[in-house]
């Protein structure tokens, strides 16, 4: 079931947006689409189905906390849990994406164990693992 | 050297003396005037903050090469040691095909294979997650770049507001934009993190402060 999952890459360099997705491949999720910023991810959101997405948050057009805040007031995909990664390190900024209903903040520089603990622990709470 | 020369030549430093002293004086009323002693003040701030986010990019940049370097080389180990296994058991099954697999050497040697393919695995993943520093370096070289050019933009306004008047074409003078030219208002990468109280430094950080908000 969660190799199946479809996940959605979101950043503006192109390098971490590779890292992530092979990362994710490696740890079982295949299935993976990406956009280089918010407004080309909303549009993607809107015109196929995902079920989780890897977001950054210093990204031009729309940032992360945008994306984020567009895709809790959509009621078609609010249901779909957004793990923030970015290299924005200030608390007041990891309180804001909690408070936003990020489903996970990790900051950069990460390993593949992190990125994959927290991807599973939200699987696992939201019941698709 | 005339006589005539020396008090040509003391005028002519006078006069240079006089002008710089002029010019001194008209942009230090100019800074004054405009408002402009503080911008300067903080042109002077953000001097050390781009040479601290140059030896961020250093140190990261060099980290990434360290690691990609150490990676390869434990990679070449387990690739050398597939390499003589393989001939070894290639030698062993030429010589005693059945001896080979009965002494359990062909086993051992896929063992071997297989523990040897995961550690180069895992060093493939350790060379491809180096390559962040080109997210984070990114996001830095694009700060100082900004404020680079916010001082260039900054100077060349004071450079036509302080022109000499009989300067040749000068150029009409543009209004003084106290605001940087782009100030972004998340932060990206934090070069110095040590003793600042409102940053984390690393994920167990990030997890204790949602733990603590309920999360």
């Amino acid at each position: 079931m969660a190799n199946e999952l479809k996940f959605l890459v979101v950043d503006d360099f192109s390098t971490m947006r590779r890292i992530v997705r092979n990362l994710l491949k490696e740890s079982g999720f295949p299935e993976c689409d990406e956009a280089e910023d918010g407004a080309v991810a909303l549009h993607k959101l809107r015109n196929a189905s995902f079920d989780f997405v890897v977001s950054d948050i210093n990204m031009p057009n729309m940032n992360g906390f945008e994306l984020l805040k567009e895709i809790k007031a959509d009621e078609k995909l609010k249901h779909i849990p957004v793990l923030m990664v970015t290299a924005e390190a200030r608390k007041e900024d990891i309180v804001l994406a909690a408070q936003s209903g990020a489903a996970g903040y990790i900051v950069k520089p990460f390993t593949k164990a992190v990125l994959e603990d927290k991807v599973n622990l939200i699987l696992t709470k939201l019941g698709l693992k | 050297m005339t006589t005539a020369a020396h008090t040509n030549s003391d005028t002519s430093q006078d006069d240079v003396h006089q002008r710089l002293g002029t010019l001194t004086r008209q942009l230090h009323d100019s800074l004054n005037g405009l408002g402009l002693t503080d911008k300067v003040k903080n042109w002077a701030g953000e001097i050390p903050d781009a040479k601290s986010r140059l030896t961020y990019i250093a140190r990261l940049t060099g980290e990434a090469a360290e690691k990609v370097l150490n990676s390869v080389d434990q990679a070449k180990v387990h690739h050398d040691h597939i390499a003589t296994e393989t001939r070894r058991i290639g030698a062993l099954i030429v010589k005693d095909p059945v001896a080979a697999v009965a002494k359990g050497h062909v086993m051992n040697f896929i063992t071997d294979v297989e523990e040897s393919s995961k550690e180069i695995d895992k060093n493939l993943t350790d060379i491809m997650m180096a390559q962040d520093f080109h997210d984070l370096t990114g996001q830095v070289i694009s700060k100082v770049v900004a404020l680079a050019a916010n001082i260039e933009s900054q100077l060349l306004q004071l450079l036509v507001i302080t022109a000499p008047t009989d300067a040749v074409a000068k150029p009409a003078p543009v209004p003084v934009d106290t605001k940087p030219v782009s100030e972004p208002v998340l932060q990206g990468p934090v070069v110095n993190p040590e003793g600042n109280p409102d940053v984390v430094t690393g994920q167990s950080e990030v997890d204790d402060l949602l733990a603590s908000l309920g999360f």
